[in-house]
Formats: structure tokens, sequence, C-alpha cells
């Protein structure tokens, strides 16, 4: 059964869409919700929803979790987010968008596992999550896994509907390009199994990818390499901007000292661009950027480098990295009208205005000693009067 | 109220101030950067100085006495290498430096596969230190040397082959460049950018420069369970592979992780203010315990562990320093987990 607005008039009125990131300014009841997971001191695992004013960050509400997480999937047309696991964890938490209660925690099943990420289609009907079908040790087992929105008691649910194959191995992070059609997913190449924990288990062999998927058929429309010296760079994260281009994060298992591109764009039946910071911040990236989101104008990207201890920041048509700040353990991302938040996992909340490269600080008493988690995630939202 | 009852009141309000107060980061740095890091890599500098200039007149004189001499400066300036080895933030990494002067573990072999193609290349043209500089990562540092000094062929390989002694020297020169170059940049600019880390300049403040200190403590004693000794020791005597051993050439990996405990001590104990003093008073006699417990553990073994391993019960000494390794790292966590000096979250194991 399809769920439909009025079922959920319950869960509060939200703007659809993602366009107006409105961080540090007072615009009367509208605010830019920001969803991370989080582990405190005690490590407890929480998903945590705030908003940013001038200079404060203020807790809307934390929810707390099964295990560590690590990406959150928004569905603002019916008010709910999703808290994927981090892999290999095989659950998902539904929650409230305007109030973070628990909806449901849904398993996929015992042979397999999620890897953390999650995408809705563009209407909100659909969501898409990557998984390993990992008793396949020999071949690709990365999958997309489609699920349809439905309800129980008018109560939001995902129900697995059909799954497909991403033409590799490890599976990580997919979006969907702007024709809402395609599905693009980042095979990061790397075998695990849930019984060797989160060992690496092919890295001599291992073939990363990026590929373009129809979302409804599963057909394959596009696969692209890494050259070959490359490898061992980890396809992990992507993002993509309103004229199609991918961006996309890598996470180097070779040689330390090898100047590997970790960062790289696409446009459909073009080849890749990969792309060096300036020799003396590369080295200092330590071959990981863990997520990238592009600015919403799309011509500029973030990618946090949480063992580089800094955000970088790109510019799409040049492909040259513009700035670099210091932030230790610094990986969440996030767009707003001026720049980026970002996050880190010591506890940080800070935004960069893109043009003037200031830095402000967004505090709350509640994040005292919480460790932000890699993924970042924002909509737009209209507080309650 | 009586003059005692005020005295005792004042005591009493006086060390719950003292507890409350945070630690001069500042000064806390700037202690561990003056009174340790630069003097050990001026110490660093001096001997890898003294390493190029013995290397630079071997080639003329091999003999087993010249070799002996030149393997005991090689050790001297390794000493003092691996009294550094775990501070790994500032000039270190620029330029891969501590890459270059040190590659290791390297499960791949790529360090020595690299050394015997530049060998049999016989390339004059990167015998300098400008060009060898910009050579394979793997033939540059400490590995590489001691794979042409420690060999049981090294002085007929010496002896009979030119190319083998000038790649000696060469990368004996590049091992000073490089250790002078670390020496120069944190007395140039790095102390200078850790003085003023509270101003948001490279450091976020200068409680972030202290954490990087904390992380050359606390993070090398995981390298040491896991890396070096584990890895050796593997699942059991029979299975134990002495060349996974760091330094096993040079037949001195025992040497080594004593001398990267004294260290880890120094950092934490020995400036003043101490690096110990961010931690909660009360979990420092326990922590500084488990350093003497490890310390007296590894000055009872020889410097070999090659030795070592030739028994059963030498294999389960050194299983006992593994776990009095992760005794520590565990105490150490535990009492970091009370402050709000977090050494890494996403950095610690990527997704």
């Amino acid at each position: 059964m399809h769920i439909n607005r009025r079922q959920l008039l319950g869960l509060g009125m939200l703007l659809a869409g993602a366009s107006s990131w409105v961080v540090g300014k007072d615009i009367p009841g509208q605010a830019s919700l920001f969803l991370s997971a989080a582990a405190d001191a005690a490590d407890g695992h929480w998903v945590y929803g705030f908003t940013l004013t001038q200079t404060n960050a203020e807790q809307m509400f934390k929810t707390a979790l099964p295990a560590r997480a690590h990406h959150i999937a928004v569905n603002a047309q019916y008010g709910f987010f999703v808290v994927v696991a981090r892999r290999p964890g095989t659950w998902m938490v539904l929650a409230d968008l305007h109030t973070g209660n628990v909806i449901r925690q849904i398993q996929v099943p015992a042979n397999r596992h999620l890897f953390g990420h999650g995408v809705f289609s563009a209407d909100g009907r659909f969501f898409y999550t990557t998984e390993s079908d990992f008793a396949d040790m020999q071949g690709d087992s990365g999958r997309v896994v489609v699920w349809e929105v439905t309800g129980e008691d008018g109560v939001a649910t995902l129900t697995r509907m059909q799954e497909f194959p991403t033409f590799g191995v490890g599976p990580h992070e997919l979006i969907l390009l702007p024709d809402t059609q395609t599905l693009v997913v980042a095979n990061g190449g790397i075998r695990t199994h849930p019984d060797h924990d989160r060992d690496n288990l092919n890295i001599d062999s291992m073939l990363p990818s990026l590929v373009y998927l129809n979302r409804y058929s599963g057909e394959l429309l596009e696969q692209q390499f890494l050259p070959s010296q490359f490898q061992q760079a980890s396809i992990r994260h992507l993002d993509v901007n309103a004229d199609g281009m991918v961006v996309m994060a890598m996470q180097f298992e070779g040689e330390p000292f090898m100047e590997v591109p970790l960062l790289a764009t696409h446009l459909r039946g073009q080849p890749l661009q990969l792309l060096l910071a300036p020799p003396d911040v590369q080295v200092q990236m330590h071959q990981y950027v863990g997520s990238v989101r592009f600015s919403l104008d799309g011509r500029y990207f973030a990618a946090g480098c949480p063992l580089g201890n800094m955000v970088t920041f790109w510019d799409s048509h040049s492909g040259s990295m513009i700035n670099s700040i210091r932030a230790r353990d610094g990986c969440g991302v996030c767009a707003t009208e001026t720049g980026f938040v970002f996050s880190t996992g010591t506890g940080r909340v800070a935004h960069i205005d893109l043009a003037s490269g200031t830095v402000t600080e967004h505090e709350a008493p509640e994040f005292n000693q919480l460790l932000w988690d890699n993924h970042l995630s924002s909509v737009a939202i209209e507080l309650s009067a | 109220m009586p003059r005692s009852g005020i005295a005792i009141l004042s005591l009493l309000l006086s060390a719950q101030l003292s507890a409350q107060t945070p630690p001069d980061w500042t000064a806390v740095n700037l202690a561990l950067t003056d009174t340790i890091v630069i003097p050990a890599y001026g110490k660093f500098a001096e001997n890898a100085t003294t390493l190029q200039q013995q290397s630079a007149s071997f080639c003329s004189d091999i003999t087993p006495a010249s070799l002996v001499n030149l393997q005991t400066n090689y050790q001297l300036t390794l000493d003092t290498w691996q009294a550094m080895q775990n501070i790994q933030f500032g000039p270190i990494t620029y330029f891969n430096w501590n890459y270059r002067l040190q590659y290791w573990p390297d499960d791949n072999g790529t360090g020595a596969r690299q050394l015997a193609a530049l060998i049999s290349s016989k390339d004059v043209s990167v015998l300098n230190t400008e060009t060898f500089a910009r050579q394979s990562v793997g033939v540059q540092g400490f590995q590489a040397l001691e794979l042409l000094l420690f060999s049981e062929q090294s002085l007929a390989l010496l002896q009979g082959d030119p190319y083998q002694c000038q790649l000696v020297q060469t990368i004996s020169a590049n091992i000073s460049e490089i250790a002078s170059g670390v020496m120069q940049r944190w007395v140039d600019e790095f102390r200078s950018t850790i003085a003023t880390a509270d101003e948001r300049g490279f450091f976020e403040s200068a409680q972030d420069a202290t954490i990087d200190f904390l992380k050359a403590t606390v993070e090398p004693i995981r390298t040491l369970q896991r890396q070096k000794l584990e890895a050796v020791l593997g699942e059991n005597f029979a299975a134990s592979r002495i060349r996974r051993a760091e330094s096993w050439r040079a037949d001195r990996s025992i040497r080594n992780m004593r001398i990267n405990v004294a260290s880890i001590d120094l950092l934490f104990n020995g400036a003043s203010p101490a690096l110990s003093s961010v931690l909660p008073a009360e979990d420092i006699e326990g922590i500084n315990a488990s350093i003497i417990l490890i310390k007296t553990t590894l000055d009872s073994l020889p410097d070999s562990m090659a030795v070592v391993l030739q028994s059963e019960a030498g294999y389960n000494s050194l299983k006992q320093v593994a776990s009095e390794f992760d005794a520590l790292y565990e105490l150490l966590e535990a009492s970091l987990k009370k402050t709000d000096l977090y050494l890494g979250f996403n950095s610690l194991d990527g997704d």
C-alpha cells in the first residue's frame, strides 16, 4: 500500500525538496534540520537532529540507535528519515523527521549486510540501499536493493521489492542523477565477510568502479574504472550537481606514500577527471577522503579528510583545490546557501562561508563529548509554532 | 570559624579549583617541543651526519673492520630515529619524509624489490641527493641501508660492486639531509606554529596541538603490540616468523622496542609541565606502573628477537610483553575517555 501525505499529518509539516538551506538566517518558522549519527563518551550510539542559529546549535532531538550508524537518508515527502547501519550492520531505523521518534527498525535478510548508505527516489516512493551478498566470495557480490515506501496503520515502512547487481564488489554510497531515473553507485571494490569483521580480503585484486544503473530494471548503463595504477583507490562516496556531474571520493588501500587521486569528477559518457591537491596538501590527506558534497550552486565541493584532520574545498570547473581548513577528524559536510557546514569526530560543528573563508563555530551544551560520525545530512523544515 | 577551620577550607577550595582548572596547553606543548622533541631531532641529525661522513670514506676502504664501524654508526643513527619514530605529525610528514626514512612494515616487499631493481640498473644519475630524493620511497632510508649493510653477503657484495657502495653513501646522505631538514623546520617554523596554536592557524587550538602529542604517545603502543610483536609471533611458537620483525637483519628488533617505550615514557612524563598532567591525576600512577612493567620486561631481554624466539619460553615472554602493551593502551584509552581529548573517531577505521 502506498502511503500518502494525509496519512502522515501527525508527523509534522515539511517543505518539499532540499533547496533552501537557511543556516544562520532568521527566517521565521523555517530552519535547516541537520542530521548526523554520533557516539558518546559511554560508547552509546545516537542520531541527532539539530538546527543552527547564528553562533549556536540547538538540539531538536536525539534518538538511541542499536549500534554505530553511518549515513542518514531523508524522505521529505513523507516526513521520516532512515538511519543506515555502518557496515557490516544489518539494520535500518526509520524515525520521524520532526520528533526523531523511532517508527520502526528493519532488518535485512540474514545472508546480507548493508554498507551504511541509502537514497530515496525523487518522489519519495522508493528507497535504494547497497548490500553485500557475502555468500558469493568469488563474483560481483554487490547489490542494490529496492524498497517501496509503504504504510502500516498509517505509519511508514519499507517493503523489500527487488534487487539487482551493482556489477562490482563492496558497493558503498549511491545517488540519483537529476534525471531521477539513473542510480549512480560507488563500487568500492573491497571484498569483506562478516566472519572476518571489517577486514579487507582482496586488496591485491580489488577493482573499484563507478556504475550507472537504470533504477527500475537495474540495467547497466555505464561503468567507469580507474587507471590500473590507481586500482587500489576504493570508490566510496558520491555526490551529484544539477548538471549531472558526479564527484567521487576515494580511500586508497595501497602504499601510503603514493600520490594517488582521492577525488574525481565524471559526466556521463566522458572519461573520469582525476584530481590532485597541491603536493603538500595531498600528502597530508593520508589517502582517505571520507565524504564529499557539492555546494548548492553545484560548482564547488567540500571533501572531508578525517585522517588528514582537514576539510578541503574544490572548484569542479578547474578541478583545483581552492582552500583547506584544519578540522581534527573532520568528515561530515553539508551544503548551505553560502558554503558548508562540517562536523568532526571531536564534537565540532562549524560553518564555512566559501567566499570569505570565515568559519563560525556552532556549539550546544548537549554536544559536549559527542563524536560526530562520517556523514551529515540536512533538510529544510518548518518549525512548529 | 576558627583560624584552623578557615585554613582547611581554603586548602579544600584551592584543591577543588586546581582540579577544575584546565591545563595550560601551550605550556605543555612548548615544554615537549623545547625539552624533548627538538633536542631529540637534533641528536638524530647529528648522528645522521656522522653516518654520512663515515659512509663517504667507507667505499675507498671496505674491510671487515670498516664495515663493522659503519654498521655501528648505522645502529647509533637508527637509535636516534627510533626515539622519534612515534612523532608522526609536523615536519616529518612533509614530502613523505617519514616513509622515506623508514617504510615499514613493507608487507609487499616493495622496498627490497625496488632496491634490487636499482642495483641492477647501475643508474649513476640517481646517485646525488637531489635526484635520489625523487626515487622510490622504498630505496631511500633505513630499510634499504640495512639490506646493504647487514645481509650475510654484504661485505663481499660491497667489495665487489662499487655501485652498491655508492648507494650506501647516497642513502646515508639522504637520511642526513632529511634529518637536518626535519630538525630545522621544527626550529624555524613548527615551534612557532605550536606556540601560536590558539590563534587558529594550522591548529584549531593549543589543545588540538596537545592531542597530536598524545597521539604520538598512545597510538605507537598499538603499533608495538600488533606490528612489532604480534605480527611476528603469530598464533603460536611454530608460526612465529622473525623476518616479519623490524630490523631483523640488523638483529635489533627488541632494541628498537626498548627505545620506543623509553621515548613514550619521556614524552608522557619528561617535560615540565608533563603531558601526563592533561589526564586525570588518579590514572597516572597506574599508567606509569604499566610503562615500568614493560620497560623492566624489555630490559631483561637481549636486543635480538631472533635469539629470544629460539625457545618457547622466549616466545612466551614476548607474548607477555604484547599483553602488557594491550593493558597499557586500555589504561590510556580509559583515562582519555574521562576527558574531552579525542584522538580520533572517523579517522580510526574509515567506513
